[in-house]
C-alpha cells in the first residue's frame, strides 16, 4: 500500500439533466486500476451538489463529463464556485467528446476550469493528467471567505480539521452521538442510512448531520467510492459526508477510520452515522466503543438457519434489520433471526424493513426506535445505545 | 425456473423439433410428398419482377432445393418472408416496390425512413419538421427533447440555464406541444409521430393527446398514430432517465399502456430500446438479450395486471442499434425468431402479438470526431446491415453527430443515404431475401443465438430481470463492455480508420454548431413563467387530484390527460415524485 498522502482522491459527475454516463464509467474504472481514489457522484448531478461534495472529500480535483450542451455555463459555474469555496486548490478538468470544442475550452479556461479532453484522447493521457496533480500539502492551506458561515463551521474547514486528524485525541466536548452500521454486501445499508437522514432532516430542521462511509479499496490500490449516487436524500447542505477506501485493511474500515471518526464526533454535529464496506460472517467492525448503537443490516436470503449462528455481530449488535422485507423469504427470516437473538438474553430488537420503498413503514419504526419520536426543535437522541440496552437488562 | 430459462429452453426445443421434423419427413415418403407440395406451391406463389436492366427475378428469392428434409430445416429455422419463426422478416414484401402491375408505378407504401430531430424551442423543431417532411409523401416525425424534458423538469426551474433546448426541443406544457406539430395533420392516416421520451412519457404523451383534442376534437383520439418510446427498464440499465422508483415507473407505464390500447388503436405505446444499451457500450449479444428480456418482463407484468396479451401484444415494438461489428448481420434476425417462440409457446400469444416490429439507428458511438466526414461511410454500412435485418423503420445519423445536434447539410445525406440504399440501389427493392441462408449468416445467427440464450440464463439464475437489476448486473455488464471498447481502441486492437489507423495530421474539424442561444432559453423561460401564472388557480387542485389517484391505485394516465390542461411537466413530475418517491441511482 503507497503512503495514505500519496494517494489521489478525485470527484468525478455528469451534469445536470445529462444521462451520458458511459464515458465517465470507462475513466472511473481505469481511474481505480491506477491507484487512484474515485469519488462518483453519478449523472444528473447540480453544481451545488458537485461543489459541496468536492469540499467535503476533501478532493484534489474534480472531473465533469458533459454531452447534454451548456457545458459553457455548467463547467464555469463549478470552477467558480469551488473557487470561491477553497480558492483554487482544487482542479477542474473533464471532457465531453466532440460536443466541447476548441473555442469552448478557452471559455471555461477563462473561468477557471484546468484542462478539457477532447474526442479521441486515449486513456492513458487522462490517467497521466490526473497522477501528476499531487496530492496537496498536508496543514498547508489558504483561509477563503466560505471558511465560516454564519458561526457555523464551514464543509471547508471541517474537511481541513480531517485532513489533520493523524490519531485519535482525547474529547475535548461533548461526542456526537454516533450509529455504526454494518452487514453483508448488498443488504441495503446505504439505501437504509439515506432514508433515515431523509426522516432526521425533515424532522430537525436546523440539525446536522455527519456520514462517514466505507467502500472496499481494489487489489491494485484504486477504489470507486460511489454512494453518494446512491444517497439522493443525504446530498444536502445540512449533511456532512466523507468517504473512505478500505486501503487494505480487513474488516470492514479503513486506516483513518479511528482518527476521523473521533475527530468528527467533536465538530458539533447532532447525530453521526457510520457505514462499514459489506462484512462477512466473523467482522465485528465496531469494537472499542467506536459507536454508540450499533446496527447490523441483513438480507433474508442468508442461506440456512445454521448460517445465523455464524454470524457474530448477531451476538453483540444493539439492533437487528432485516432488510428486503419485500422478498418471500422475509417473514421467515424474522423469525428465525428473532429466535436466535432470544438466545442471547441482551435486548436486542429486531425490526423488518424495506428501505427501497418510499415512505415505508418499517424504516418509520426503525427511525422512531433509535432516533426517538421527540419533538421538533429538540436535539437528537439516540434512543437505544449500548448502554441503555445493557442497563434496562 | 423463471420464464426467461423456460423460454431458452422453448427456443432450444424448437429447433430440436425442426431436427426431428427433418428425420421424419426423410423417413415417412408420405409426409415427403405433402412437404414437396407445400413447398412447390410456395415457389408458384412467388411473383416475379424485371429490373430496370430488364433482369428478370423472383420478388422473394427461396432456396433451390428439393429434397424434403432440406425443405423442412428451411421453412422450420427461417421460414418464408413474413411467417413464423419470422428470422426473414415480419412481413412478406417489406421495401420491395410495388408491383408494376398493380398500378402505382415506382411508389411504395411508406418509407421506412424517419429522422430523429429536436432543436430549441417548439417552434424551431416544427420548422426542422417541416424541412424534413418537404419531400416525403407521408408525415413521419421523430422526436427529440432537451436534458430537461428528458428529466420531468420545467425550464425555468434552477440550474438548468444553458441546457434548454439543447440537444432536443424544450417542452413545457400543453401549449408548446400544440406549437411542436403545427401546420401537420397528426389524425391524418398517412402521419405518424414517434416521441423519444421515457420517465416523464405519460405526462408528454398526456400533453401529446390534449393538445391534439384542442386542434382536431375528442373524436381524434383513435385516429392518433405514432410511437412513445417509454421503455423504463433500459432507463435502470441504460439511458439514465428514471424518474420515480422502478415500481411505481412501471405502474404508470401500465395504466398508460392500457388506456392506449384500449382507446388508441393506432398507437404503440412503448419501443422496447436496446439501442440505448448498446450505445452505453455493451456488445451486441448483450443488447439482443437484456432487450428481448426486457420485452418478456413488461409481457408477463400486464399479464398478471389482467391484460389481453392479444390485445397489448401487437401494440409492442423495438427498437435497435446497428453497428459495424459482425453480429449486426443477424441480430435483428435471430431476435425476431425468439420473440416470437418466446410469445407463442410461453404466453400464448396469437401471431399478431408474436411478430417483431422493429425500428433500427444506425450507431451513435461509431461516429467519431477525428476525419470525421468518414462517418458518411461508416452509417451506410450499418444502414445496408440494418436492412438486410428486414428492420421496419430506420434512422441514419448524421456525419456530424459527434459534435452537434445535425445541421441541415449532414441531415440531407444520411437522409439520402437512405434513399440511395433502398431508392437507387437495386439490392432490396427488387427482391426479399438477397443474402438469406448464405452460410456466413446462418454462422453468424447461431452463435448470436446460442449467445442470447445463454445470456438468459444467466439473467433467470440471477432471479430475472428484475431481481438482476437491483443486483446491477446488466449495468456491471454493460460497462465492462464499454471499457473493453475504448481500451481496444487506445491500444489499437481495434482499428478505427482516421483515429489508430491511417490518421492524417489535420487539425481539428470546424463545425457549424446548432446550439439554442441564451435569448431563446430565457424566452421559454419568461413564456412558461406567464403560462404558470395563468393557470396558476386551478393547478394546485389538479395536482392534488392527481395525488389522490395515485394513492388510490386509479389509472394515472387518464388524469394525466386532465391534469396537463393546468399544470407543467416539471409541477406534475414535482408532485408524483413526493407520493411515490424520486428514482435512486445505482451506477
Ligand atoms: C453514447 C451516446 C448516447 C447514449 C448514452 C449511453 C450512456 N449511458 O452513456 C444514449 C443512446 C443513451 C444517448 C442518449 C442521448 N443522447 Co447521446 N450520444 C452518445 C454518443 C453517440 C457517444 C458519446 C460517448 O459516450 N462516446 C464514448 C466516449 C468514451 O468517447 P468520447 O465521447 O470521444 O469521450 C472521450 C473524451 O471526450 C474524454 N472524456 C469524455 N468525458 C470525460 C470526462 C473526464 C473527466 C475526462 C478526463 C475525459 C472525458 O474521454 C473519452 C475518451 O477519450 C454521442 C455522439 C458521439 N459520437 O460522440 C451522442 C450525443 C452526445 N448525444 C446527444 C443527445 C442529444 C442525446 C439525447 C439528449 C437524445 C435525446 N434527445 O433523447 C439523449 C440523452 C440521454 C441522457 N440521459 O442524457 C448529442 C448531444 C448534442 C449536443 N450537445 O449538442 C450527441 C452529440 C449526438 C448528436 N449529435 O445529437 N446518447
Ligand atoms: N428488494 C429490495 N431491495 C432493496 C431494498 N433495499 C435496498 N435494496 C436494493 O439492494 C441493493 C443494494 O443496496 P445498498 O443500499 O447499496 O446495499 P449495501 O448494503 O449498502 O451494499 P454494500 O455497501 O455494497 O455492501 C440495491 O439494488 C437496492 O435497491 C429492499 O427493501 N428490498
Ligand atoms: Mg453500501
Amino acid at each position: 500500500m503507497p503512503k495514505d498522502e500519496s494517494i489521489l482522491r478525485v470527484l468525478t459527475a455528469v451534469p445536470i439533466c445529462d444521462g451520458h454516463d458511459s464515458a465517465i464509467n470507462t475513466i472511473n474504472l481505469e481511474f481505480i486500476r491506477n491507484g487512484i481514489e474515485v469519488i462518483y457522484l453519478g449523472y444528473h448531478r447540480s453544481v451545488r451538489d458537485i461543489v459541496r461534495a468536492a469540499v467535503q472529500e476533501d478532493v484534489r480535483a474534480v472531473g465533469i463529463s458533459s454531452y447534454n450542451g451548456g457545458h459553457n455555463e455548467f463547467f464555469s459555474q463549478v470552477a467558480r464556485e469551488l473557487h470561491k469555496e477553497v480558492g483554487g486548490e482544487i482542479t477542474v478538468f473533464g471532457g465531453g467528446g466532440g460536443t466541447i470544442t476548441h473555442d469552448d475550452e478557452r471559455i471555461m479556461r477563462r473561468a477557471g476550469v484546468d484542462k478539457i479532453f477532447f474526442a479521441g484522447t486515449p486513456l492513458e493521457a487522462i490517467v497521466r493528467y490526473v497522477k501528476q496533480l499531487r496530492a496537496p500539502a498536508r496543514g498547508s492551506r489558504k483561509r477563503t471567505a466560505a471558511d465560516s458561515r454564519g458561526g457555523k463551521r464551514s464543509d471547508r474547514a471541517l474537511s481541513m480539521a480531517l485532513r489533520n486528524a493523524k490519531s485519535v485525541k482525547v474529547a475535548t466536548r461533548a461526542s456526537a452521538p454516533t450509529i455504526g452500521i454494518t452487514g453483508p454486501g448488498g443488504a441495503g445499508k446505504t439505501t437504509l442510512i439515506d432514508e433515515l437522514v431523509l426522516r432526521f432532516l425533515q424532522r430537525h430542521p436546523t440539525s446536522r448531520i455527519a456520514i462517514l462511509s466505507h467502500d472496499p479499496s481494489i487489489a491494485s490500490h484504486g477504489a470507486l467510492l460511489g454512494d453518494r449516487a446512491t444517497m439522493i436524500h443525504s446530498q444536502d447542505d445540512r449533511v456532512f459526508m466523507r468517504s473512505l477506501a478500505t486501503r487494505g485493511r480487513a474488516g470492514g474500515l479503513s486506516p483513518q477510520t479511528e482518527p476521523m471518526l473521533a475527530a468528527m464526533k467533536q465538530m458539533g454535529f447532532d447525530l453521526i452515522i457510520l457505514e462499514t464496506v459489506g462484512t462477512g460472517q466473523e467482522a465485528m467492525p465496531f469494537a472499542g466503543g467506536l459507536v454508540d448503537t450499533s446496527l447490523f443490516v441483513m438480507s433474508p436470503e442468508y442461506g440456512s438457519k445454521l448460517q445465523l449462528q455464524k454470524i457474530a455481530m448477531l451476538d453483540i449488535a444493539d439492533l437487528v434489520v432485516v432488510n428486503k422485507g419485500d422478498l418471500a423469504g422475509a417473514p421467515r427470516a424474522a423469525a428465525e433471526v428473532t429466535e436466535r437473538l432470544t438466545m442471547n438474553h441482551k435486548n436486542q430488537k429486531v425490526y423488518t424493513t424495506q428501505a427501497k420503498q418510499h415512505r415505508n413503514v418499517g424504516v418509520d419504526r426503525l427511525y422512531d426506535t433509535v432516533l426517538g419520536s421527540i419533538r421538533q426543535g429538540e436535539p437528537p437522541r439516540l434512543q437505544v445505545t449500548r448502554k441503555t440496552r445493557t442497563s434496562a437488562k | 425456473m423463471g420464464f426467461l430459462a423456460d423460454i431458452a429452453q422453448a427456443v432450444e426445443k424448437y429447433n430440436h423439433g425442426v431436427e426431428q421434423q427433418v428425420k421424419q419427413v426423410r423417413g415417412d415418403a408420405e409426409l415427403g410428398k405433402q412437404i414437396l407440395a407445400k413447398w412447390r406451391q410456395a415457389r408458384a406463389a412467388v411473383k416475379t419482377t424485371r429490373t430496370p436492366t430488364g433482369l428478370e427475378l423472383p420478388r422473394v428469392a427461396l432456396p433451390n432445393i428439393d429434397e424434403p428434409g432440406e425443405i423442412a430445416r428451411y421453412l422450420g429455422e427461417e421460414g418464408l418472408p413474413g411467417e413464423f419463426p419470422y428470422l426473414s422478416s415480419a412481413y412478406r414484401e417489406m421495401y420491395l416496390e410495388r408491383d408494376h402491375h398493380e398500378g402505382n408505378g415506382n411508389s411504395k407504401a411508406e418509407e421506412p425512413m424517419r429522422l430523429f430531430a429536436g432543436l430549441g424551442l417548439a417552434e424551431d423543431t416544427n420548422k426542422r419538421f417541416h424541412y424534413l417532411t418537404k419531400h416525403q409523401k407521408s408525415v413521419r416525425l421523430s422526436t427529440a427533447f432537451d436534458g430537461p424534458t428528458l428529466y420531468g423538469l420545467d425550464s425555468d426551474d434552477d440550474g438548468l440555464l444553458g441546457k434548454v433546448g439543447e440537444g432536443g426541443v424544450a417542452i413545457d406544457t400543453v401549449d408548446d406541444m400544440k406549437r411542436l406539430y403545427d401546420g401537420f395533420d397528426i389524425t391524418a392516416d398517412t402521419s405518424s409521430v414517434s416521441m423519444t421520451i421515457n420517465g416523464p412519457a405519460p405526462t408528454i404523451l398526456a400533453m401529446y393527446v390534449a393538445a391534439a383534442k384542442h386542434r382536431f376534437g375528442d373524436g381524434c383520439v383513435p385516429k392518433l398514430r405514432g410511437t412513445i418510446q417509454a421503455d423504463v427498464l433500459k432507463e435502470v440499465q441504460a439511458q439514465n432517465e428514471c424518474l420515480f422508483g422502478v415500481e411505481p415507473s412501471l405502474r404508470f407505464l401500465g395504466d398508460m399502456v392500457e388506456y392506449v390500447t384500449e382507446k388508441m388503436p393506432r398507437f404503440y405505446p412503448v419501443s422496447i430500446s436496446g439501442y440505448h444499451i448498446a450505445e452505453a457500450g455493451s456488445t451486441p449479444v448483450q443488447q439482443a438479450a437484456y432487450t428481448l428480456s426486457n420485452g418478456f418482463v413488461y409481457v408477463d407484468l400486464w399479464k398478471h395486471r389482467g391484460m389481453n396479451v392479444d390485445k397489448f401484444g401487437p401494440r409492442l415494438s423495438f427498437f435497435f442499434d446497428s453497428g459495424l461489428d459482425i453480429e449486426y448481420m443477424a441480430l435483428a434476425r435471430v431476435s425476431r425468431k425468439i420473440w416470437a417462440i418466446g410469445m407463442r409457446d410461453c404466453f400464448a400469444a396469437g401471431p399478431k402479438a408474436q411478430l417483431f416490429k422493429l425500428h433500427t439507428q444506425t450507431s451513435g458511438r461509431s461516429l467519431i470526431a477525428a476525419e470525421f466526414k468518414n462517418n458518411l461511410t461508416r452509417t451506410a454500412v450499418e444502414l445496408m446491415l440494418a436492412y438486410l435485418n428486414a428492420t421496419n423503420s430506420c434512422h441514419s445519423n448524421s456525419a456530424d453527430e459527434p459534435f452537434t445536434t445535425p445541421g441541415e447539410e449532414y441531415v440531407t445525406l444520411a437522409a439520402h443515404a437512405q434513399n440511395i440504399i433502398l431508392e437507387e440501389s437495386g439490392l432490396f427493392k427488387h427482391m426479399m431475401n438477397p443474402l438469406a441462408g448464405s452460410p456466413g449468416m446462418k454462422a453468424v445467427e447461431r452463435a448470436v443465438e446460442a449467445a442470447i440464450l445463454a445470456e438468459f440464463r444467466e439473467i433467470d439464475r440471477l432471479g430475472g430481470v428484475l431481481s438482476a437489476v437491483e443486483q446491477r448486473y446488466q449495468r456491471a455488464q454493460i460497462q465492462q463492455a464499454a471499457h473493453r471498447l475504448e481500451t481496444q481502441i487506445y491500444d489499437g486492437t481495434r482499428p478505427i480508420i482516421g483515429l489508430n489507423r491511417y490518421a492524417s495530421t489535420n487539425g481539428h474539424a470546424e463545425m457549424d454548431l446548432v446550439r439554442t442561444a441564451r435569448q431563446k432559453q430565457l424566452f421559454q423561460v419568461k413564456r412558461l413563467k406567464a403560462w404558470k401564472k395563468k393557470h396558476g388557480k386551478l393547478a394546485g387542485r389538479k395536482l392534488d387530484e392527481l395525488s389522490g389517484v395515485v394513492d388510490k391505485g386509479g389509472n394515472v394516465f387518464a388524469k394525466l390527460i386532465d391534469c396537463v390542461e393546468h399544470c407543467s411537466l416539471g409541477q406534475i413530475t414535482h408532485r408524483l415524485r413526493e407520493v411515490v418517491g424520486p428514482f435512486r441511482p445505482v451506477v
